[in-house]
């Protein structure tokens, strides 16, 4: 019986069907997920991270090979596994509160309106309940599709690219709710993003991809503790073995320390 | 009050639509006392508000409306319904929208019109056929309009729903039918204007019973200018307070859409 919240990937094979051609576009993925952890993959665009993410969730079936969650197969998407999109996706028909809701069976129970609240404040969104999406900014947004995601205590919680229509700025202090929440929940958490900083700022490993096909190139831990300083040496280093890999480094000949 | 009124930006283009009708009265009072338009081409005003409140005082003209209002929401009830109906089964079902497409698209262009021997062979000359005609002109703009809403929500939508592992039904309820209710309300505009004017034409072709168009129709076979022109007023004036409703009614319920602020 496996702890609750493992993920394991084994010899992912997906093609994509066209009229004349078929198209490899993932080729043996072979990932393991412990509970708890906090998986980002960075890979450069088109490389099928977004269609493995799809396959982890249910949005997409026909492949080959396994995907099992606490030891069972898939079965189509379920309550089990949250999805935090890139675009958040809110009903703009629903208040916050509502949009917030939306995963629970009934939201008219005082447990419910209590989860509801909770998770509100969870993102830090309180005073806004009964605002429609259309008055929010995107950070507000993509917050309250976080809390969404979050209301039915899913085991994984995949995200894409949550914080890619963002500036700066609030990216940067999204990381640190993105990690407060991280750590209250205890999810899992499998985020795909294209930001390095914020790989390394939330990971507890980094996965990398390569593209045409998809596959799994390396995996690098990051073993720092927590809050991490973005500045910090061993941070930096990390950094360095990250962009190596996409031959974004910068050659330093020679270095020395006096 | 100032809910009625609006902002002040909404009250300009309403006063600005009433002067163009209070000047168009100013002129027909005007030029009638000069006597410049012949009185057997177009009533003048005195005799208008003269046989106006005979109308009104006798009863007739209320009669007339309500009958043709009653109809109206028969017909308009019966053809939205099952407009929507279809409209919202073929736009989440690709099989039915095969089936039933060539037929209805084949269908729909038909003028109501057309459909006149065989609504009256199968449902007479009473009312029962005049609502069936308000049904049918009712019913296509609103299939068209609901299966164009239910088809435009974005599949994002559902995706997130799939996730949360909705019941179909309540897919229907929750996303569906609201992602396509500014285009079903479009549909009920649609369907309001063919069922007035459905109402007043299956009044003259089956004349029997009480109608506002009924009225129009004898009041023209006897040269009753007056009239006339007193149902036209009416059914304008009417139709126009409808829809103003159902716009403040659309407002309420669609102020989620940026648009709409």
């Amino acid at each position: 019986m496996e702890k609750q919240g493992t993920l394991q990937v084994k010899n992912l094979v997906k093609k994509y069907k066209g009229r004349s051609e078929e198209l490899l576009v993932l080729d043996n993925i072979n990932l393991s997920v412990e509970p708890g952890e906090f998986i980002s993959i960075i890979g450069a665009s088109g490389c099928g991270k977004t269609t493995f993410l799809r396959l982890v969730v249910g949005l997409e079936s026909d492949y080959e090979g396994d995907i099992l969650l606490d030891g069972r197969k898939l079965n189509g998407p379920d309550l089990n596994r949250g999805v935090v999109f890139q675009d958040h996706r809110l009903l703009p028909w629903l208040t916050i509160e509502k949009n917030i809701g939306l995963g629970l069976k009934e939201t008219k129970s005082p447990e419910a309106r209590k989860t509801i609240q909770e998770h509100v404040e969870l993102v830090g969104l309180q005073g806004f309940e009964k605002h429609y999406p259309y008055q929010l900014s995107g950070g507000m947004s993509q917050r309250a599709a976080i809390a969404r995601s979050l209301v039915n205590r899913p085991e994984i919680l995949l995200l894409d690219e949550p914080l890619g229509a963002l500036d700066a700025l609030t990216r940067m202090y999204m990381h640190q709710e993105l990690e407060r929440i991280w750590r209250q929940e205890g999810i899992t958490m499998i985020m795909i993003t294209h930001d390095v900083d914020e790989a390394i700022y939330l990971s507890d490993k980094i996965v990398i991809m390569s593209s045409r096909p998809g596959s799994i190139r390396k995996i690098i831990p990051v073993p720092l503790a927590r809050p991490r300083d973005r500045a910090g040496y061993d941070f930096v280093k990390i950094k360095e073995q990250v962009l190596e890999e996409f031959h974004l480094h910068t050659e330093h000949p020679f270095s020395y320390t006096i | 009050m100032k809910r009625l009124i609006g902002n002040s930006e909404v009250l300009t283009g309403r006063i600005r639509g009433m002067t163009t009708v209070l000047v168009l009265l100013l002129a027909w009072v005007s030029l009638s006392c000069a006597g410049m338009i012949p009185a057997d081409k177009f009533p003048p005003p005195n005799v208008v508000v003269r046989t106006f409140i005979e109308l009104i005082r006798s009863g007739l003209l209320a009669k007339s409306l309500a009958s043709s209002m009653v109809r109206i929401a028969e017909g308009f009830a019966a053809g939205t319904l099952l407009g929507f109906a279809l409209g919202t089964l073929m736009g989440v079902s690709r099989t039915l929208e095969r089936l039933f497409s060539p037929l209805c698209n084949a269908l729909r262009q038909v003028p109501v019109i057309g459909w006149i021997p065989l609504v009256v062979l199968w449902c007479g000359v009473g009312d029962l056929s005049k609502i069936a005609f308000i049904a049918i002109g009712a019913f296509f703009p609103m299939l068209v309009s609901t299966f164009q809403g239910v088809r435009g929500v974005p599949g994002r939508f559902i995706e997130v729903v799939r996730v949360f592992e909705f019941s179909t039904l309540r897919l229907l309820a929750r996303v569906v039918v609201p992602g396509a209710f500014p285009d079903i309300v479009t549909g009920l505009r649609l369907s309001l204007g063919t069922s007035w004017m459905l109402v007043v034409w299956s009044e003259i072709n089956t004349r029997s019973g009480l109608g506002i168009g009924e009225m129009l129709w004898s009041a023209r076979m006897g040269s009753k200018l007056d009239v006339v022109l007193i149902c036209i007023i009416v059914i304008g004036l009417v139709a126009y307070l409808i829809n103003e409703v159902l716009g403040h009614v659309e407002a309420r319920l669609l102020v989620w859409k940026r648009s709409y602020r």
